[in-house]
């Protein structure tokens, strides 16, 4: 028990399970806890005893394994001893592989050295060789060889040759050198030489010749300038002599009008030749490209300051300016193309040198480099003049063909429509052929402006001026003769009223005319858009036409203004011209009795008191105008009168009295006139003579009352044009109405 | 006009010397972005942005226009057209300031008179290297009697209020000119023809 209860305090101490010490139990004073501490007690020795069997129960097994240990002693004593003579082994190995392959490096070593010991020779042969061979071509004056030999020398490492200086043969080595150096300096004088002589002599097989030496002497820049150089010079000069040839050439040749655009043309295409011929060579011996096309632009400046210096000076006339204009937009055309080639060519050999490297930057460069280049800042200013200039020879043609205004019998629309739009047509034409967008935008901008406003207001006075003598001329006629136009005066009335008549009638005319002009204009820049837009629109055109679209669009509003003129111009037509004759022609029914009994009923039957003659009078009215206006105009003139004549109609009904006869009268002749005025136009005129129709129908009435079947909801299909105030009014022009009946009614 | 998607058309062109930002606006405006580096316009460029505006719809015609001299020409061809104009000039560049009379006289010369025309001092974001006093302009603006504006076409300044302001004016004026119309100038058309026959009628 003291056993079990040391192992109990041990355990303690240790501080793992038991919950209860020494001193804790001996200062215990109550029982309860005593009893509790010692039955805790008691269970903790239970468990350490239970544990100590579990011990004591392993013991077996332990013991057999320590045998089996002991057993295995000497089997480990010979592994060990195996092991230590692997490793001995090992070592050996590793040691004579060690030795092979540093006599294998050492191998290696030497072999390099007797490569470059090879190299050497051979360099130095080489450099023998071409010191030699430099002085027999100089001598025999093959530079092309001699070139080949120098360049084989600039190629050779310059270390390997710094090193053969100081070997054995310094000597001879550097007498080679230095007549090497002295050669290459000698032949590069020599090609420089040969090349300005050359050049100066414009010789271009031998240009070319020195041109190719250049890249074998490493002197890739300086070639280049120099031939770039010399191709300018050659342009340079060559356009000088065509514009020598162009100042001093005959004027009065069909051609010399065109001279400068010639010109131009010339030597754009010289340039494009040279470029198309040199490129292959430029290409071959040369890495950068294109730099020389930057100094032919230099060139254009020659012959575009003389172009503009013979510009300013021709704001005289109009038609002087033709030729010029036409040249300007020649010359851009030209230089559009030429750039356009540029284009391409660059294009095609960023294709053919780098298909990977072809990016986004690379096109932006070249478009920059092309839209900012000399040729087309020139072209811009060229293009600033040309647009004023184009403008004020559209606004001075346009003035002088309204000054010069005919008109032709026979002809729906003066001779001044016609030329203006020649000449708007063929300005913007022009601009087109430019091949520049805001060229075209900017004439079409102008000539919108010119034709809504100034065109417009030429017009509008015209129609204004027109019509005061018209009415003038009618008064006259009415004074004359009074109740109808005979037929001779009527043909005499032609010279001065037709005659004023028609030439108002064709101002109309035109403005429909213009309408179509300006549709056909606005297809005809379309037509020739089209055809033009692959070329022009290469590139990102969606813009350009989206300008050019929104330019035309202004100039189609612009017709719609025509159209609101010519409306305004028809009303007052129809005012000034038709209303005075046609007014006391209706006037005249008040003078036709429709208080009427039937023997005077069967007489107008017989004999048509009013009606016919109407319409005969209306038919030789409208003949007039049938033959001067185009059918549009003549069909809303025509609709303009018949409103008229039902208005007219209506007031002078109203200043009439009828009897039932007269009332059914009054039908017939209503219509008679509606279905003559149905068959002169293309417009539905019932509508107009809806009143008028129904006040006949009121009119034919029986009895006061019958109204009250028609009306409210025995109306039908019937919508009353008339109010109730009007239809008793209507009422009361019958005779044989009484006014109470009317009265009575309930509308 | 064609009442197809929008219910006004606008065209508005802007003006003023090279290198004052009227690309950079224009397209700070249509497309949002400040393209840095932008290179000098050739001749005129044209975009279109639609904006509502009080539950009408807006399409402004916008015409952006080259500064150089050498464009001079073509540039002044959409003048005439214009509803409104932006003149613009760069806060830190007093030439650009001074040349605005300039641009005034070719306005006069080649502008509709009911054009609106509003000022705008662009690049307020160097407000550092600022050469033109706001005051000044603001000055300038009143005696002229335009519209101004700042703007910053870079940090988005003012850009949306300068197309949103001038486009509620424009509507204004638009429908200050249908009443003025309507007042005075009949459309021929049978209505008016009535009264205006028996006015002038003989007998």
């Amino acid at each position: 028990m003291a056993d079990s209860g040391q192992s109990s305090v041990k355990r303690c101490e240790s501080g793992s399970v038991s919950s209860v010490n020494m001193e804790t139990i001996s200062a215990l004073t109550e029982l309860e806890d005593l009893e509790r501490v010692y039955q805790q007690l008691c269970a903790e020795e239970k468990e350490v005893e239970a544990e100590l069997d579990r011990l004591v129960g392993q013991e077996g097994s332990i013991h057999t394994k320590m045998l089996a240990l002991q057993r295995m002693g000497p089997d480990l004593q010979l592994v060990g001893g195996d092991a230590s003579q692997l490793s001995g082994m090992i070592t050996f190995t590793c040691s004579l592989a060690e030795n092979v392959s540093r006599k294998v490096r050492q191998l290696d070593v030497a072999k390099t050295r007797l490569y470059n010991v090879i190299q050497r020779a051979d360099d130095i042969l080489d450099l023998k060789f071409c010191t030699d061979g430099v002085q027999t071509a100089l001598r025999n004056e093959d530079y092309e060889q001699a070139a080949v030999h120098i360049h084989r020398y600039l190629s050779l490492d310059q270390s390997v040759i710094e090193l053969s200086r100081q070997g054995e043969e310094s000597s001879a080595v550097d007498a080679s050198l230095v007549l090497l150096q002295e050669a290459e300096q000698k032949l590069k004088v020599i090609v420089a030489e040969k090349l300005d002589e050359a050049v100066a002599a414009v010789n271009l097989a031998q240009v070319e010749r020195f041109f190719k030496i250049f890249p074998l002497l490493g002197l890739h820049q300086q070639g280049l300038a120099r031939f770039g150089q010399y191709l300018c010079s050659q342009l340079g000069s060559k356009a000088e002599e065509n514009l020598l040839l162009a100042t001093g050439g005959d004027l009065g040749e069909k051609r010399a009008l065109l001279v400068f655009a010639d010109t131009l043309t010339l030597l754009l295409e010289g340039i494009a030749r040279v470029v198309e011929t040199h490129q292959p060579i430029v290409e071959t011996y040369y890495v950068d490209k294109f730099i020389q096309q930057r100094g032919y632009h230099n060139k254009f400046q020659i012959v575009q300051s003389s172009m503009m210096k013979s510009m300013p000076g021709e704001r005289i006339e109009p038609r002087e300016l033709d030729p010029v204009l036409t040249e300007v937009t020649l010359m851009n055309a030209r230089a559009e193309l030429y750039l356009r080639f540029l284009r391409r060519r660059i294009m095609a050999d960023f294709e053919v040198g780098d298909a990977h490297s072809i990016t986004q930057e690379h096109q932006q460069n070249v478009e920059k480099l092309l839209k900012h280049c000399l040729l087309s800042r020139m072209m811009q200013e060229l293009i600033g003049y040309y647009i004023p200039m184009e403008e004020y020879y559209m606004r001075e043609s346009v003035n002088k063909a309204v000054a010069m205004d005919t008109y032709e019998k026979g002809q729906l629309t003066s001779s001044m429509v016609d030329d203006c739009f020649y000449i708007v047509k063929k300005c913007i034409s022009r601009a087109l052929s430019s091949s520049s967008i805001d060229c075209l935008c900017a004439m079409i901008n102008h000539a919108n402006s010119l034709l809504e406003s100034d065109f417009r207001e030429v017009l509008y006075n015209k129609l204004r001026q027109g019509f005061p003598a018209t009415t003038l001329q009618d008064i006259q006629r009415g004074v004359s003769s009074a109740v109808s136009l005979m037929q001779s005066s009527l043909q005499q009335g032609k010279f001065n009223t037709l005659g004023i008549e028609s030439a108002e009638n064709a101002k109309a005319a035109f403005l429909v005319r213009y309408t179509d002009s300006c549709t056909f204009t606005r297809s005809h820049i379309h037509t020739l858009l089209l055809s033009s837009r692959c070329n022009m629109f290469q590139g990102g055109g969606s813009g350009d036409q989206a300008k050019i679209e929104s330019c035309l669009s202004d100039l189609v509003n612009t017709s719609s203004k025509f159209k609101d003129l010519l409306q305004e111009g028809l009303t007052e037509l129809n005012t000034t011209a038709i209303k005075p004759q046609v007014k006391p022609w209706i006037s005249s029914f008040l003078s036709i009795s429709h208080n009427i009994e039937e023997e005077e009923f069967n007489d107008y039957e017989a004999n048509d008191p009013w009606v016919q003659q109407l319409i005969v009078n209306l038919e030789q009215l409208m003949a007039e105008f049938k033959t001067a206006l185009s059918p549009v105009i003549y069909d809303t003139l025509t609709s303009l009168m018949t409103s008229l004549i039902s208005i007219e109609m209506e007031k002078t009904v109203f200043k009439c009295s009828f009897s039932r006869l007269g009332g059914l009268q009054f039908d017939k002749e209503l219509r008679s006139l509606v279905a003559y005025l149905s068959t002169v136009t293309t417009w539905t005129i019932r509508d107009k003579f809806a009143r008028l129709t129904q006040m006949a129908t009121i009119l034919n009435l029986e009895r006061v009352t019958e109204i009250l079947d028609y009306w409210g909801p025995n109306s039908g299909p019937l919508t009353w044009r008339l109010t109730p105030a009007e239809v008793r009014q209507v009422l009361a022009l019958r005779i044989d109405f009484r006014s109470e009946d009317i009265k009575r009614l309930r509308l | 006009m064609s009442m197809e998607d929008y219910d006004y058309l606008f065209k508005i062109v802007l003006i003023g010397n090279a290198g004052v930002g009227k690309t950079c606006l224009v397209r700070r405006f249509t497309q949002g972005l400040f393209p840095p580096g932008q290179g000098a316009t050739i001749g005129v460029d044209f975009m279109i942005k639609t904006v509502e505006i009080k539950g009408e719809k807006v399409k402004l015609q916008i015409w952006d226009t080259a500064g150089q001299e050498r464009f001079r020409s073509i540039t002044q061809s959409y003048y005439r057209s214009a509803n409104a104009l932006i003149l613009t000039y760069d806060i830190t560049c007093e030439d650009s300031f001074r040349c605005l009379p300039e641009w005034l006289r070719e306005i006069e010369q080649y502008a509709n008179n009911q054009v609106v025309t509003i000022l705008v001092g662009n690049k307020i974001d160097l407000a550092e290297k600022r050469e033109v006093l706001r005051q000044r302009a603001e000055d300038f603006a009143e005696a002229q009697s335009m519209l101004y504006l700042e703007t910053s076409a870079k940090e988005s300044d003012n850009v949306e209020k300068l197309f949103l302001d001038l486009a509620c004016e424009l509507i204004r004026e638009a429908k200050q000119n249908k009443l003025d119309n309507n007042d005075t100038a009949p459309m021929p058309g049978e209505g008016k023809t009535i009264s205006y026959l028996s006015c002038c009628s003989l007998n």
